[in-house]
């Protein structure tokens, strides 16, 4: 234990003392990058621009936090992302300058699926009038410079639309322009689309998907529009429509402010410091604790959902008709080839795409059905371990067939077969932590939304890891009481 | 108690092949009786056990047991088997219990017994097998022999009117036979009625009222301890009971593969330790095949002995032959003779037999 403490303690002493060196570096042009390591967002312009550079190494990552905490981490060199992405408070707070502002400029604006070129429209006609009223540049006055960051909290106009609800889908949660706070989401964006919700009459319902999940949101129909710094691009606008960029976004190449004076604060006010703003701020710690229920709920939901499926599988296997052995022969070898998280987005985008399942019961289903393949396996693998003899004697007892498998079979087989599932319930509880792909918050994405708020990266992935290894813990302890006790004594 | 009538057993291999283990068996059984079902291996003497509770079910025939036909259909099978003991070769104790709770588990749930009450049984029946003190450790811990002997406590328990023995002590070390074989017979003894499958010969004498020898699927011979082993009427009984093993070869003509022979019949006489015998029985041969009885091609030569009388013996068999192929003045003769003990000269209704007892 004490080993294990000081091992935290010098990590911790690593990540505090780390960058330390001379200078920031410095860029003009971006033909400074030349020869350096850079971090942008996958499928991004940014990505498409740099990569046509053979002069540069390009790290792709899943979100604009990851992009950042590469950076902060020292991994790269350069951060290329959106210029506005980083305000000056989370520039001060993390030690991280604007080296350059690109030459270049983006169009930005809302994705539609090519279906919904009238809400499209819709939504360029509001920003119209926005323009025309001058309320649009009086939110861009308040979110594209700073004064959005000398506020503490922000407000919105009421969401009380009565019909559908409007479905948003945003690719960031950085400030300013989509960012949650206590569950609600606030920024440029979201405040525009609020205009075209109350227009409607409908509520907004946001979620947040990586770069890739949020156009294939669209695309499926799963989600009405699509915001978070969405550059309208050419290749863009032959798939999806766009209402009108309502600005243009230049991208921002950041780098590590090295003359900064960092608060030198102790390791363990530091410490102190980084729970109070990971959990304590703005009540952070509810996403901690919603994601947890979220990832408890879909685990147990397929568990119990799963078990009952393998056992139908298991009957199958064992059926005289040799139609069911190979169904369930069929369906074994076919999730057993296939990876959790593409069977997850198959079943979410294409699947229950159109059928409006929330997002939840789909990945519940989903992991039922790996569930159930896993199941059947140790079911079968236990039973068949259980000698002949065993059913055999009980039988020649005067025992009936149901009793004998009830009285005898069962106790030896659910014994061997235990430590099997506990490990297979283990594996699906980890195995959880992809639902965020499918913009379920569950715990892993909840630390995800922590650290893009917070772009600190120990303190939520510490807390995350260590309430799953307490879970793990939990469904040793809970399957306890499972095995089964001779009951005649 | 029981009737057996016509019962037959034919298994279907999954390559659609069918075996035919049991053909017909007749056969009436009474109270208080102890049979023992002797012969050998594969000639199906487990499976009639099986089939007469049914763990397999015949294919023919019928079984009338307390007068009740139990192959009819919807008859409660699980009921017949409360009546109806077995004891098995792998013991199949249920390994999750402790011993006192495989004794008494099936009183307690098939009967609704008390469990104080069927502890007090269950605890009496252990003493009588010997194991009272091993009541409460799991299976695990016990050597075969006490395995076996909870394994019958266990089938006492449920007051069975006959039990089925299916090669109670195949199974055992050589030093746990006795201690179950002795169990079985304190229960002959109290005029339990039981069918044993056995290699138990001794034994099989010793505490029987009948014998069933079992050959080729059917019951060759059924008589008394006394009659099956020291009279017994056919053929394949007297070699079964006097263990008698033997090898056969096909001569078909002069070019006979004879070194093939010479290598059978060496490691013949030294697998049943008749080694001296080896040389006497290769020249026999070769004088008989060669010179003695060069005319009567084909013939069927066998070598033969008996593990209980310890009698080694050549057979020469000229099929449809009705006098004897030896002629009083061949040459040879007198080198065979010097060579065995007998000769021995005997028409049968196959042809005729020179048998030279060595």
């Amino acid at each position: 234990m004490k080993r294990l403490t000081i091992g935290i303690l010098s990590a911790l002493a690593l990540v505090a003392c780390s960058g330390s060196q001379e200078h920031s570096l410095e860029l003009n042009s971006e033909a400074d990058i030349s020869g350096l390591r850079v971090a942008l967002s996958a499928g991004s312009c940014y990505d498409m621009e740099l990569s046509a550079r053979s002069d540069v190494t390009v790290n792709r990552f899943n979100t604009d936090a990851d992009v950042l905490q590469a950076l902060l981490n020292e991994k790269v060199d350069v951060a290329v992302t959106d210029e506005v992405v980083y305000n000056s408070r989370v520039q001060k707070e993390n030690g991280i300058k604007i080296a350059l502002i690109g030459s270049q400029s983006f169009p930005t604006g809302f994705m539609f699926n090519k279906a919904d070129a009238e809400l499209a429209q819709t939504l360029t006609d509001i920003q119209h009038r926005m323009i025309e009223d001058g309320s649009m540049q009086r939110l861009k006055d308040f979110w594209l410079t700073n004064q959005f960051a000398q506020v503490d909290s922000y407000t919105h106009i009421p969401d009380e639309g009565k019909g559908a609800p409007l479905r948003v889908a945003t690719v960031t949660m950085t400030a300013p322009l989509s960012f949650p706070i206590e569950g609600e989401w606030y920024g440029l964006e979201i405040d525009i689309l609020r205009q075209l919700g109350r227009e409607l009459n409908r509520p907004l319902e946001i979620k947040f998907f990586d770069s890739a999940s949020g156009l294939l949101s669209i695309k499926s129909g799963l989600c009405d529009v699509l915001c978070g710094c969405i550059f309208i691009t050419p290749e863009r606008e032959l798939e999806y429509v766009f209402s009108e960029p309502y600005h243009n976004y230049h991208p921002g190449y950041f780098v590590i402010d090295r003359e900064a004076a960092r608060d030198s604060q102790g390791l363990a006010a530091g410490f102190i410091n980084s729970i109070r703003k990971n959990l304590v701020t703005e009540n952070r710690w509810k996403y901690i604790t919603g994601g947890l229920w979220e990832t408890l709920k879909i685990s147990f939901l397929a568990i119990l959902l799963g078990s009952l499926l393998g056992i139908v599988l298991y009957l199958m296997t064992i059926s005289r008709r040799k139609r069911m052995r190979s169904f369930a022969k069929v369906y074994n070898s076919f999730l057993a080839g296939i990876p959790e998280l593409v069977l997850l987005l198959i079943m979410f985008y294409v699947v229950f795409a159109k059928t409006g399942l929330p997002s939840d019961l789909v990945a519940t289903i989903t992991f039922a059905l790996f569930f159930a393949s896993g199941a059947c396996d140790i079911y079968k693998t236990s039973l068949d371990a259980i000698p002949a003899g065993q059913t055999e004697a009980g039988l020649a007892l005067g025992f009936t067939r149901a009793q004998t498998f009830y009285h005898i079979v069962l106790p030896q087989a659910i014994r061997r077969g235990l430590p099997l599932y506990k490990g297979q319930c283990v594996s699906l509880l980890k195995g959880t932590s992809i639902v965020g792909y499918i913009a379920i918050q569950d715990l892993t994405r909840a630390g995800d939304i922590i650290r893009s708020r917070t772009f600190d990266a120990l303190i939520p992935l510490l807390i995350v890891t260590l309430i799953y290894f307490l879970l793990v813990w939990l469904i040793g302890f809970l399957l306890l009481f499972v095995t089964p006790k001779t009951k005649v004594l | 108690m029981i009737t057996v009538s016509h019962l037959s057993k034919t298994y279907r291999n999954p390559d659609g092949s069918t075996l035919k283990v049991l053909k017909d068996i007749n056969c009436e059984i009474q109270p208080g009786e102890v049979i023992s079902l002797i012969g050998p291996s594969g000639t199906g003497k487990s499976t009639l056990l099986r089939c007469l509770n049914l763990l397999d079910p015949p294919t023919g025939g019928s079984i009338v047991f307390d007068g009740e036909n139990i192959l009819k259909k919807g008859y409660p099978v699980h009921k017949m088997r409360q009546k109806m003991g077995m004891v098995f070769q792998s013991f199949n104790l249920f390994d999750h219990m402790t011993v006192l709770e495989n004794v008494i588990y099936a009183p307690c749930i098939i009967r609704k017994e008390e469990v104080e009450k069927a502890r007090e049984e269950g605890m009496a029946l252990l003493r009588k097998v010997g194991l009272a003190e091993k009541a409460d450790v799991y299976p695990d811990s016990l050597s075969g022999g006490q395995k076996q002997r909870v394994a019958i406590a266990r089938c006492l328990a449920m007051k069975p009117e006959v039990i089925l023995f299916d090669e109670p002590t195949s199974a055992l070390d050589p030093t746990m036979v006795g201690e179950v074989l002795s169990v079985i017979r304190q229960l002959a003894k109290e005029g339990m009625t039981m069918l044993i499958v056995t290699h138990e010969m001794k034994f099989a004498r010793d505490v029987s009222t009948r014998i069933f020898f079992m050959y080729d699927g059917y019951i060759h011979e059924d008589g008394t301890p006394q009659q099956i082993f020291e009279a017994p009427r056919r053929s394949a009984t007297k070699a079964f009971v006097q263990r008698i093993r033997k090898e056969v070869f096909e001569v078909h003509d002069r070019d006979f593969d004879f070194l093939a022979m010479e290598s059978t019949i060496k490691s013949f006489c030294i697998k049943y330790n008749i080694a001296h015998k080896i040389k006497p029985a290769l020249q026999l041969c070769k004088l008989m095949i060669r010179n003695v009885m060069r005319d009567h091609f084909p013939m069927t030569v066998r070598i033969t002995h008996s593990e209980l009388s310890e009698v080694t013996a050549l057979d020469f068999m000229v099929e449809g032959l009705e006098t004897s192929p030896i002629q009083a003045e061949n040459p040879f003769l007198d080198e065979v003779r010097s060579l065995c003990q007998e000769i021995v000269e005997e028409p049968t209704s196959r042809g005729f037999r020179v048998k030279l007892l060595l």
